[in-house]
């Protein structure tokens, strides 16, 4: 890490959260650089999600810092905040398409709503997203008539939209049907080919190893290790990931 | 209970100060020299309002004269000499027997001329005139009737039927204890009553039994043969210390007695208009068409007070909702509060509070008065139904709006509100259907929506049944156009 000498996109400095008496991030500490893609691995309850969340502020962390581009979002204000968000995409494991509109309305709200783009270069910008994602044949239609696999490819759409510096992941194939985690993950492996930074909160194990350029792996409020993922998934260094990785080969 | 005890504190604090306020004029002896202002701002103003129940033939009833509902009868034609003495115009207004005193006292109208009697107890609060006619009691009871009922005392275990708040509503209670005895606002009612055996008498002033008796087909009055207690006779009521008013009425009353212009001429006049009831013209006037433009009026104002309600209890109930979901704790608790004190407290009682309440602080007329109270009831009410739906939005839909950078306020209005309104849709259409119906109750501070037009048209024709079965299909008309109505912009809002 010492040899890139960028700034780091993201950064966390003693990051802790608390949920009542539960501590579910003790002391977290790490970097994204730009371009990086970055897949965050562990048991369940492990915080992972709960971390992902605290990098764009829908949960406050209960203290440290968190950088992005040089900038504490935990001292800024609502909007301040607000600015702030445009630039980092989220991608949900329920999707959370607004069902009472279509999809290119979908993708067009925050760009129009928030950016002031007009109608026309929205919609130009909408219908291209959604040819990156395969669905340009769907832009009329309402989430409710999308196959799930459908409807993550267009949250993620909605999420390229603003145009941002960084795409968050939480879970995106968990709530998928098997065979429609392979076209959410083409698409996203299509994104990360294209430089654009990525943190990702996975079980795909095989998505780790094929395209990130590191993996996280978290245990007990820790990030544990954090290394290639060749190195990662070959010589396990803690206990912990050992245990997890026998876990899951076994499965 | 720390919440409670404020509550009560704040209905106190409201009630004393009411209390006070309409205790200060001072009072005055029968003979004192008038020097309050009172006369001078009725002949200022150049018109004397006249507070009036007109259901009391032949004191004051309606009647439809070239399509227009006059109120006349003997106090009016008292009335028209008080104030032609006065050298101003005379203003009617009608309202409930039971409104008129507090009507008096909140300075609604200049003076109340009902058939009153004049008691001790009204005496307190309010300032009377002369005497300027007495009369005895009689029952009203059916023909067939006649031979088994002689005086109240042949119906224990009866029921007896008076107007609530009258000198006979307290006879038949002081006296009548072994009959049941059923207070209505309405003589109307009363009379109805009595036709469907509700109950077997009716108590009633012996003119007015009369009147009704000569009127309707099977009824017939007798002398109720109660004890006296000391009635004074009818006379017109002044809000207290109103001296000059009621020297200038008594000036008037002197007159009137001197020419015995009751008997001579109120009285038969009052019969004029009486007597057509049974005469072929009369029928023809009497069928519902010929009250059209009264159930028309009616619906109307039915209608606007609906629309003008439903839209500023939305937008109230909107913010209400807000204010009780956000983090401000001010906010929330005015929210709480007010949701909480409105839905256990009666539009009734909000309606009249609005009316005559408030209306010792700033004058707000019958109308206004009841669209503020169904508006601000309402409000509470949308309130709860609106909360609920947002509520009902996952989390989710929040999360995502706020990640793309749309703001608290923006994903309130674009995202939840429309989703959540789509999921309240049915619920908020039940609230309008119940605010359409429950504005009827409106009336009682005499606006003219359409239950106060259907009782004036059954005080005008003396049928009960048939004014009523056409306010129920209007009534039910408006509110299934309103669900159907709602019924269609929900389909529109379907999402496949």
């Amino acid at each position: 890490m010492n040899n890139e000498t960028a700034t780091p996109v993201l950064e966390v400095k003693h990051l802790k959260k608390v949920f009542g008496k539960n501590e579910v991030l003790k002391d977290i500490n790490e970097q994204v650089s730009n371009g990086q893609v970055i897949c965050l691995i562990g048991p369940s309850g492990a915080g992972k999600s709960t971390f992902l969340r605290c990098l764009n502020m829908l949960d406050q962390p209960t203290s440290g810092e968190v950088l992005f581009e040089g900038q504490d979002l935990t001292k800024l204000d609502d909007k301040q905040l607000d600015k702030t968000r445009e630039n980092m995409g989220m991608v949900f494991q329920s999707f959370n398409l607004f069902p009472h509109k279509t999809v290119i309305e979908n993708i067009k709200l925050a760009p129009v709503k928030v950016k002031g783009e007009d109608d026309a270069t929205a919609t130009a910008t909408a219908e291209k997203l959604l040819k990156q994602v395969g669905l340009e044949n769907k832009a009329d239609a309402f989430p409710a008539s999308l196959s799930g696999g459908q409807q993550q490819r267009v949250a993620i759409a909605r999420a390229l939209a603003m145009n941002p510096k960084v795409m968050l992941f939480d879970e995106p194939t968990s709530a998928l049907d098997p065979e429609m985690v392979g076209e959410v993950l083409k698409v996203m492996q299509d994104l990360a080919s294209e430089g654009m930074t990525m943190v990702v909160v996975t079980h795909e194990m095989g998505f780790a190893r094929n395209v990130a350029d590191k993996v996280w792996f978290m245990a007990d409020g820790y990030i544990q290790e954090s290394a290639e993922p060749k190195i990662f998934f070959e010589h396990p260094e803690t206990d912990r990931a050992k245990d997890f990785l026998a876990k899951i080969l076994e499965a | 209970m720390k919440k409670i005890s404020k509550w009560l504190l704040l209905v106190l604090t409201i009630v004393v100060t009411l209390g006070v306020t309409g205790d200060m004029n001072t009072k005055a002896d029968s003979n004192t020299p008038a020097t309050d202002q009172y006369l001078s701002k009725v002949k200022a103003k150049g018109e004397l309002v006249v507070g009036t129940s007109p259901d009391f033939p032949p004191y004051e009833f309606t009647k439809n004269i070239n399509g227009k509902s006059k109120v006349v009868g003997m106090d009016m034609e008292i009335s028209k000499k008080v104030a032609h003495d006065m050298g101003v115009k005379l203003v009617i207004r009608r309202m409930d027997f039971d409104s008129l005193l507090v009507a008096l006292q909140t300075g609604k109208v200049d003076m109340v001329i009902a058939g009153m009697s004049k008691t001790p107890k009204r005496a307190k609060s309010v300032d009377f005139s002369n005497v300027y006619y007495k009369a005895g009691e009689d029952l009203v009871i059916k023909k067939s009737d006649l031979k088994t009922i002689k005086s109240y005392k042949s119906l224990a275990g009866k029921a007896i039927g008076a107007q609530t708040g009258s000198i006979q509503y307290n006879l038949v209670k002081n006296q009548a204890t072994k009959s049941t005895l059923k207070g209505m606002d309405k003589d109307t009612d009363l009379i109805l009553a009595l036709q469907t055996n509700k109950i077997d008498a009716i108590a009633l002033d012996q003119p007015t039994a009369e009147a009704y008796a000569k009127n309707t087909d099977g009824l017939v009055a007798i002398n109720a043969h109660f004890k006296d207690e000391g009635e004074q006779g009818s006379a017109i009521a002044f809000p207290k210390g109103a001296q000059s008013l009621v020297n200038s009425a008594n000036k008037s009353i002197a007159e009137i007695k001197a020419k015995n212009l009751i008997h001579k001429q109120y009285l038969p006049n009052a019969g004029k208009y009486l007597a057509t009831g049974k005469s072929k013209s009369a029928k023809a006037a009497n069928s519902m068409w010929a009250y059209k433009d009264f159930f028309i009026a009616g619906v109307g104002y039915t209608l606007m007070i609906s629309a003008v309600s439903v839209v500023i209890g939305f937008l109230l109930g909107t913010l209400l909702a807000l204010m009780r979901l956000s983090k401000n704790k001010i906010a929330n608790g005015i929210s709480v509060s007010y949701i909480e004190f409105v839905r256990g407290t009666p539009l009734m009682v909000q309606i009249l509070f609005i009316y005559f309440g408030l209306g010792l602080v700033v004058n707000i007329p019958a109308l206004l008065s009841g669209i503020i109270a169904v508006s601000l009831n309402s409000g509470a009410y949308v309130a709860e139904v609106i909360r609920s739906g947002i509520s009902s939005i996952a989390v989710g839909q929040t999360e995502a709006s706020r990640s793309l950078g749309l703001s608290r306020s923006m994903t309130m209005r674009f995202i939840i509100l429309p989703q959540a309104m789509k999921n309240i849709w049915p619920a908020l259409g039940n609230e309008f259907v119940s605010l359409i119906k429950e504005s009827s109750i409106v009336s009682i501070i005499g606006v003219k929506d359409l239950i106060y037009q259907s009782r004036i048209v059954q005080a005008d024709t003396y049928r009960g049944v048939m004014p009523l079965l056409i306010t129920m299909i209007l009534y039910f008309i408006m509110t299934f156009g309103l669900s159907r109505l709602m019924k269609f912009f929900e389909g529109r809002m379907t999402h496949e």
